[in-house]
């Protein structure tokens, strides 16, 4: 009985946001960089390998007006790439579509 | 209303009860709760009715003795909130003023700085604490209903009501306790000066890390990660970083670094060591003695932002 009960919670659920070293950890980073003069660039680490990335930033490209990229690093995986400070939108997007939870989202940067 | 109370006249009990619209007492008591504050507002407020009461025979005052004590507890616990109101006014009061000193000081440090910058910044600062102070009024007035909600009837009480009860118990109890007062943390604000173009100067970085505590190293990986650039201490003592950023950019930066490296995350005290055991940091609090894991700093994926000609260049 009380193994079954054991089985809804999983004692490692609040782990995962202790940051050990992977990407799995069901955060999406969401960064920003700066690049030469006022130009930025935001990155979108983390998003399930589930998704179609290209389709993401087809769709994103659109609906922000600017121009972006998807990125395969050996560590991090797929990295959603854009030009702009998008941070803002790429959250908004992010959870309208239903890909990711508000509190999935961490936001760095200035 | 009237004719009601001309046929119960006889026995004020009823009559009481008939103001309750229920029942029987018990019913009333058990019940009663949300029309009972209601009532219990109306008899403060109307003097006639606590006349009547208190003109009543003792019979009733002792089938109502509960609700008495109820009654009198409403008054009280609104002039604690009160005067926990101006207490916190006033210290918010004095943090302004506390913000003005080191304003002077840093006046003394940097004359570049011009004092309309800082004003704004204290501003905002002081709404923050305003807006907080509000947040927690509120909170302790929701605690005051909650915790009185059962006490006079025979229902079980919720778990959410025996905890708020016990966090007013220790907030009454010890009134400068930190789980009852946020305590406030007074950060001298960063001095960002320009470096030519391309880069930015921190320059009372060392000072900062002092005054929170932390290891200079451990400041400027999470600033260089969360900023996703590079940069270095110089000689003397600034931080230099590639990239142009602006005062609030850092205070921002700063900010979300005090949150999560500096106060403890379960009763807010600034009062807390980094340790670093095996691979993660510990926040250890001094005030309440919690320890908890903090997030490693990780810069992430960094995506190529240099001139690619030049790498190429480099790596060739
Ligand atoms: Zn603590």
């Amino acid at each position: 009985m009380s193994i079954q009960n054991l089985n809804t919670f999983d004692p490692f659920a609040d782990a995962s946001k202790g940051a050990d070293d992977d990407v799995q950890d069901g955060l999406v980073h969401i960064r920003i960089q700066q690049r030469n003069g006022r130009k930025t660039l935001t990155t979108v680490q983390g998003l399930s390998s589930e998704y179609d990335l290209k389709k993401i930033v087809r769709a994103c490209k659109k609906e922000f007006a600017c121009n972006g990229t998807v990125i395969e690093h050996p560590e991090y995986g797929e990295v959603l790439q854009l030009q702009g400070d998008q941070r803002e939108n790429i959250c908004q997007w992010l959870t309208k579509a239903g890909l990711a939870k508000p509190d999935q989202l961490k936001v760095h940067g200035f | 209303m009237a004719e009601d109370e001309a046929i119960f006249d006889p026995t004020l009990k009823k009559k009481k009860k008939k103001k309750k619209t229920t029942f029987d007492i018990d019913a009333a008591l058990a019940e009663g709760d949300a029309p009972e504050s209601t009532t219990n507002g109306l008899e403060d407020n109307e003097a006639p009715p606590a006349q009547e009461d208190a003109d009543d025979n003792a019979d009733i005052d002792l089938d109502f003795t509960k609700q008495k004590k109820k009654k009198k507890k409403k008054p009280f616990s609104t002039d604690d909130l009160e005067a926990a109101l101006t207490d916190i006014k006033d210290e918010t009061g004095a943090g302004e003023g506390g913000g003005q000193d080191d304003e002077a000081i840093d006046d003394n440090f940097d004359l570049d700085f011009n004092k309309l910058k800082k004003k704004r910044k204290n501003k905002k600062n002081l709404d923050e604490i305003m807006a907080e102070v509000d947040d927690k009024t509120d909170d302790k007035e929701n605690v005051d209903d909650n915790a009185i909600t059962w006490t006079g009837s025979d229902r079980d009480y919720t778990y959410e009501e025996l905890l708020n009860r016990a966090f007013e118990i220790m907030r009454d109890k010890n009134p400068d306790m930190a789980a009852g007062k946020k305590q406030k943390f007074v950060m001298r604000p960063p001095q960002v000066v320009k470096v030519g173009a391309k880069k930015t100067s921190f320059a009372n970085f060392t000072e900062i890390c002092k005054m929170l505590h932390r290891q200079p190293k451990h400041l400027l990986d999470f600033l260089l990660a969360e900023l996703g650039t590079s940069g270095s201490v110089d000689g003397n003592n600034h931080l230099i970083i590639k990239g142009r950023f602006q005062q609030k950019q850092l205070e921002n930066v700063l900010r979300r670094y005090i949150k999560e490296y500096v106060t403890c995350h379960t009763c807010k005290s600034p009062d807390t060591i980094l340790q670093k055991d095996t691979r993660l940091f510990f926040l250890q609090c001094e005030t309440c003695g919690s320890r908890c894991s903090v997030a490693s700093i990780k810069s992430g994926f960094q995506a190529v932002t240099s001139k690619r000609a030049a790498i190429r260049a480099k790596t060739a």
